[in-house]
């Protein structure tokens, strides 16, 4: 049995006075997994975000997170998502510790030892007394997701995690989303516009644009082994190697068959004997990049 | 904010001694001049913590965390609300009792006070004054809180209660109940409800009651607008 999804987005549409900025977005998002919001600026990724936790209104449509409506149960259902919404912004004259605990306190149940467990999670155990003022963005940003996770949440929002980060704070970023969801099976539902961020940290990707989701892609998973891809074959002779094994097409100066993995060394075993050299077998791996230019390139932004 | 207030409320009543022939002079006069000085202070206190509280959350960009909490949005509003009453009562609370007991010290307890009027116990009088001190505020704070929830601006708020605070009286004066009837149901002419202890006739004939009631209704007016707005924005950047 296929468990319920941790979000339903059902039919959700959002305008402001004549303006549709979100089309009529329906969107499961499975738990235990990293699921990834990509689309080029502007395309209403923090928009929907909003709307998942209350910040805006829903025009029309509705989401669920753990069964229960953002719109009629709130509570309910806002008590299942940590979120940190664009800019990580804490009250900067109190120090971290202070931030956390504030929080802390509007929440049921949160004890001073879950304060010192999320602190370590992230990582801030040296600076959590300073002032947040005194932070880098990278540890404002941890101190986010720290407050997102105090009350062990189901699902957790980021929005844009990476903007600003150097290439060491995203690297640590992506590492411990990825802890978080295989080790305390959180669900992690993270937005970004940079494509190649969103290839690294996640299972699935949702892509929208101008409002509307254009394409859902798993990105790593089952079926990978069963499944046919495009395998080139870099050869002396493509001509000869098209007739010896049909459906193959050339392409770029390398033979393309859409094959499984059990049959490339057959194919090969069959190029070498009738004389064909092979010097190279390669997977093609259309990066998330060119199926995303592909899908979003023509349209321009409205 | 609290110590400014409780530093005020022991000094101005030494600082009047210094004055006056302290011991001649009574320990009423001395509470009410204190009090009413002091209670300005109080009133802006409490307008600045009032606009702030929610302006605060938005300016700080804090609102976003604070609104996904698992409470619905009429609750953090009703605790932001209720905050700001809590400190405004504590340091009206404060200033009377520093204010009394450093007269205590220093005044005569015998001598028959000037500024309270014959007929009504001076005890009695100083404390009604109070109350209806505590009115003006309260409806000034509920007018800044509903400014701050509408602008999302604490300076905006906090500068237009206070102007408010410090211009009824013109206002009474321009719009006079004695001169326009319309004017008999604007929030500004009932606002001090101290004249109705020394007289039945408010201003343009107004009783007492009628006051209280214009106060109850512009009242649950600013607390449903602010209410209203507050519920229903769209938290954006
Ligand atoms: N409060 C608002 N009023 C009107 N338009 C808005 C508002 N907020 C965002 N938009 C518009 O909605 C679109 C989506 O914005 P946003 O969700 O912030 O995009 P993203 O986060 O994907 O970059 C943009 O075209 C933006 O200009
Ligand atoms: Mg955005």
């Amino acid at each position: 049995m296929q468990q319920e999804p941790v979000v339903r987005i059902e039919g959700v549409s959002k305008k402001i006075s004549s303006k549709t900025l979100i089309h009529n977005l329906t969107l499961h998002i499975p738990a235990g997994q990293v699921f990834g919001f990509l689309g080029p600026n502007g395309a209403g990724k923090t928009t929907t975000i909003r709307m998942m936790v209350g910040l805006m209104s829903i025009t029309e449509g509705d989401i669920f997170v753990g069964g229960h409506s953002v719109k009629n149960e709130f509570e309910q259902a806002i008590a299942q998502v940590g979120a940190i919404v664009e800019n990580p912004e804490m009250y900067k004259f109190m120090s971290g510790y202070q931030n956390l605990l504030h929080y802390a306190r509007m929440m049921p149940n949160i004890s001073k030892e879950r304060i010192h467990e999320v602190v370590e999670l992230v990582g801030l155990q040296k600076r959590i007394h300073d002032k947040v003022r005194t932070y880098s963005l990278g540890m404002r940003q941890r101190l986010g997701v720290a407050q997102a996770l105090l009350h062990r949440p189901k699902l957790l929002v980021l929005d844009e995690p990476t903007n600003g980060l150097d290439p060491q704070g995203i690297r640590e970023l992506r590492d411990y989303l990825r802890h978080l969801s295989r080790i305390e099976g959180i669900t992690v539902f993270v937005s970004s516009h940079l494509l190649s961020e969103m290839e690294l940290m996640c299972d699935t990707v949702a892509v929208i644009q101008n409002g509307k989701l254009v394409d859902v892609r798993q990105l790593k998973g089952q079926g990978e082994e069963s499944l046919a891809v495009p395998i080139a074959f870099d050869v002396d002779d493509l001509a000869q190697a098209a007739r010896i094994v049909p459906g193959g097409k050339v392409e770029d100066n390398v033979f393309i068959v859409q094959t499984v993995r059990e049959e490339i060394a057959e194919i090969n075993a069959r190029l070498v004997q009738a004389g064909v050299k092979v010097f190279g077998i390669n997977k093609v791996t259309r990066s998330l990049e060119d199926q995303f230019l592909e899908m979003t390139g023509s349209e321009s932004i409205e | 904010m609290l110590s400014i207030l409780a530093l005020l409320s022991i000094g101005v009543p030494i600082l009047l001694s210094l004055e006056n022939n302290a011991t001649k002079q009574s320990v009423w006069d001395s509470f009410m001049m204190s009090t009413s000085f002091v209670f300005f202070l109080n009133t802006i206190f409490a307008v600045v913590i009032a606009a702030e509280s929610v302006a605060g959350e938005f300016s700080w960009g804090t609102i976003k965390l604070l609104l996904i909490r698992p409470w619905s949005r009429s609750k953090i509003l009703a605790s932001k609300y209720i905050a700001t009453l809590l400190f405004s009562i504590l340091s009206t609370v404060l200033l009377a009792a520093l204010s009394f007991f450093t007269s205590l010290l220093i005044y005569s307890t015998d001598t028959i006070p000037s500024m309270v009027p014959p007929g009504i116990g001076a005890g009695k009088y100083v404390f009604l004054s109070l109350v209806c001190s505590y009115v003006d505020l309260f409806i000034t704070v509920a007018i800044a809180f509903m400014l701050s929830t509408v602008f999302r601006s604490g300076g905006l708020s906090i500068g237009l209660s206070l102007f408010i605070m410090f211009t009824k009286g013109i206002f009474t004066m321009i719009f006079n109940p004695e001169k326009y009837t319309w004017a008999n149901y604007l929030l500004f002419n009932h606002m001090d409800l101290s004249r109705y202890l020394v007289t039945n006739q408010g201003p343009g004939g107004a009783t007492i009651g009628f006051s209280i009631s214009i106060l109850a209704v512009y009242y649950l007016i600013l607390m449903a607008v602010t209410w209203v707005v507050f519920k229903k924005r769209d938290v954006a950047a």
